[in-house]
């Protein structure tokens, strides 16, 4: 199957685009699939303690299980503090 | 209403969507770029389809926890320069307390759950440090 990756922010900036086409086997889940992007884009290392997963739009946990053509959104944290 | 846009917004229009016979309170809350060192201005990234999502709940959220009456948010995004507004936030409610209350919960929230980043923009145009090895200066942290 295959799903749209989102990145926003920093992590947009490590991977270089804000967009990419993912193929996964079916059954695969979005932890999964966080997995294979942080062996491809090994400096997003060290993020994913941080990073909040989105589904077409909804936050999701990291065991859900991803369906054809689905968007997933890797968003780095969105707490600002103070400021 | 719940908007998200590059244009500056119009605080005015912005308040007269919440106007309403039985609200006796509408509080407003601007949310602006302050002048730092070496900030020009600051660079707003938005999930859209997600941020609006979540706009409207909160809205909804709002409705529920405090019995306003109705509420508008509005986000600038792309570069909003010093002293320019970048979110605003307007509450309407029978009485000043919830609509107070409201309005601080809402923007304690944007901030916390809304998809948007900002990135600082300062006089340089390279944003590495020369080196190459610090990492640039400029953060990505949450609204406004």
């Amino acid at each position: 199957m295959l799903v749209q990756v989102r990145l926003f922010a920093t992590y947009r900036e490590i991977v270089g685009v804000g967009q990419l086409s993912w193929t996964l086997r079916n059954g695969a889940t979005v932890g999964q699939l966080v997995e294979a992007v942080l062996a491809r884009y090994p400096r997003l290392s060290g993020h994913e303690d941080s990073m909040l997963l989105a589904v077409n739009h909804e936050v999701v946990r990291p065991d859900l299980v991803l369906r054809d053509g689905d968007e997933v959104a890797l968003l780095p944290p969105v707490s600002g503090g103070d400021r | 209403m719940i908007e998200i846009q590059r244009n500056r917004i119009d605080v005015d229009s912005i308040v007269n969507t919440v106007r309403r016979d039985d609200a006796g309170a509408i509080v407003v809350f601007l949310g602006t770029v302050r002048s730092d060192p070496d900030v020009r201005a600051l660079d707003y990234e938005v999930y859209r389809p997600m941020a609006l999502r979540t706009l409207a709940e909160l809205v909804e959220r709002a409705r529920e926890k405090f019995g306003v009456l109705d509420m508008s948010i509005v986000h600038r995004v792309g570069r909003v320069p010093i002293g320019g507004d970048s979110v605003v936030i307007a509450c309407a409610a029978a009485h000043r307390s919830e609509a107070f209350a409201a309005c601080a919960w809402t923007m304690d929230e944007v901030k916390r759950i809304v998809p948007i980043w900002k990135t600082e923009a300062g006089p340089r145009k390279a944003r590495f440090k020369s080196d190459g090895h610090r990492r640039r200066r400029a953060s990505h942290r949450k609204v406004p």
